[in-house]
């Protein structure tokens, strides 16, 4: 992959975007203990960076600025935990795979993008707890059927429904994010192309 | 002269411990991470104890940051979990009555988690970013050593700019009335701002006659052990996971 230094600049600067609200927004839902926290993260987090696949509408870009982001986040005060950096460069990667498969920048493929990147939230606890730490897959599920009927407030029994309607809000949640990306990157490319040029050498 | 992408056989020695390269560092985060996910559980300790004489010997720091509060309470909280396996309770704590297979998973759970902590503390506290970027530019991100540099300065001015223009949006009482429009203009205010500031940074670069194919990877930090230790690393894995 190469690419030109005005790409690379731009790719660095939403690289630098995501790390800062990983870094910031992060640490804040972190302490407040908010439901979805991890996928209100993911949504925000691809948001950045499915508008700078706008910008730099290349193969590897949102890879790339996933890679920026999760450097940024291991050196952050704190960044010792290693499920957050495999959060942000699986997003990136799901995100990436879809765009690359799509071609050009299109609303479905943004839309799907966002989807499949934000419902990797819910999948992760299976790959980081069970491969990395050990765990036992049906306690990670039990976790997992907890919390979607804490939040749904469906009863114990109604497991399968509370589990698929949990990763369809995930699904929901990102395909929003990744509406979001489009409307606002499409403001965005009209807005920048209307201020006074800066010259190119 | 120097030769670029040759391993240097350094003094590596200095008094009270011994130095690894890049590579030598890379090599043995990677060994860390293998050895969690693929020693089978009966043979972890021995890759715990492997783990433990590594980092005493190249960063002990991370060790005693271990001992934290704050890392021995999330340790806890990932297996605590385990205690309440089913099986027959070998010990009763007042209302805990946690059976063998609990607590040897419970036990299994933690030394995971310590290895991994103290193998990711490790890495990041002996690698400089830089050389991170080194490594992902020589894998095939051509340019991300720049990228990184670029993130790194425009961070705290990033992080400043987005609170001002939420306290800005917030004080004219945009997210009282109407919420997801102020969240598109938070957005595209943030963005504008972060791009054109892109543009400015790209522009100087173009006037220093940077250009991402011509710029070499940053050379890596070489050990005297680093092949030893990639070597060595490959027979213990192996010997953990294969033997019977």
């Amino acid at each position: 992959m190469r690419f030109s230094t005005r790409e690379l600049v731009t790719m660095a600067v939403f690289g630098a975007l995501w790390g800062a609200l990983e870094i910031s927004l992060g640490a804040v839902l972190k302490a407040l203990h908010l439901p979805l926290s991890g996928a209100l993260l993911a949504t925000a987090g691809l948001t950045i960076a499915l508008i700078a696949r706008l910008f730099v509408p290349r193969v590897g870009a949102t890879l790339f600025v996933g890679v920026v982001a999760t450097i940024l986040k291991l050196f952050s005060i704190g960044g010792v935990l290693i499920g957050p950096m495999i959060g942000i460069l699986a997003e990136a990667l799901l995100a990436e795979v879809v765009l690359s498969l799509a071609g050009r920048p299109r609303r479905p493929a943004f839309l799907l993008a966002g989807a499949l990147g934000v419902a990797w939230t819910v999948v992760q606890p299976f790959v980081t707890g069970a491969l990395l730490f050990g765990r036992d897959v049906l306690e990670i599920w039990l976790d997992l059927v907890g919390q979607a009927t804490g939040l749904l407030g469906l009863p114990g029994s109604a497991a399968p429904l509370a589990a698929a309607a949990f990763a369809g809000l995930h699904l929901f949640l990102g395909a929003a994010g990744g509406w979001l990306a489009w409307q606002a990157g499409r403001q965005l490319s009209g807005r920048l192309a209307s201020a006074p040029a800066v010259p190119k050498l | 002269m120097i030769r670029s992408g040759v391993w240097r056989a350094t003094a590596a020695t200095r008094a009270g411990g011994w130095r690894l390269g890049t590579t030598g560092h890379l090599s043995l985060f990677v060994w860390t991470l293998a050895a969690v996910f693929l020693t089978p559980a009966p043979r972890l300790w021995l890759a715990a104890l492997v783990c433990l004489l590594a980092a005493i010997a190249f960063y002990p720091a991370s060790l005693r940051r271990l001992l934290h509060r704050r890392w021995l309470i999330l340790i806890g909280f990932m297996a605590f979990p385990a205690l309440f396996l089913p099986g027959e309770p070998l010990v009763t704590l007042g209302v805990l009555s946690p059976s063998r297979e609990g607590l040897q998973s419970a036990a299994l759970m933690s030394l995971r988690a310590g290895m991994v902590l103290v193998a990711v503390d490790g890495f990041t506290a002996s690698v400089s970013i830089g050389e991170i970027a080194a490594l992902f530019e020589r894998a095939g991100l051509r340019g991300l050593g720049f990228a990184v540099g670029v993130a790194l300065n425009l961070l705290p001015i990033l992080r400043h700019s987005i609170t001002v223009t939420w306290h800005s949006l917030r004080m004219r009482g945009g997210l009282r009335r109407h919420p997801l429009r102020t969240l598109r203009f938070f957005l595209v205010t943030v963005v504008a701002g972060a791009v054109q500031r892109a543009e400015e940074i790209a522009l100087a670069a173009e006037a220093r006659a940077y250009s991402p194919g011509d710029a070499r990877p940053a050379p890596l930090r070489a050990g005297a052990y680093d092949r030893l230790l990639l070597a060595a690393g490959l027979l213990v894995l192996l010997v953990l996971c294969l033997s019977l």
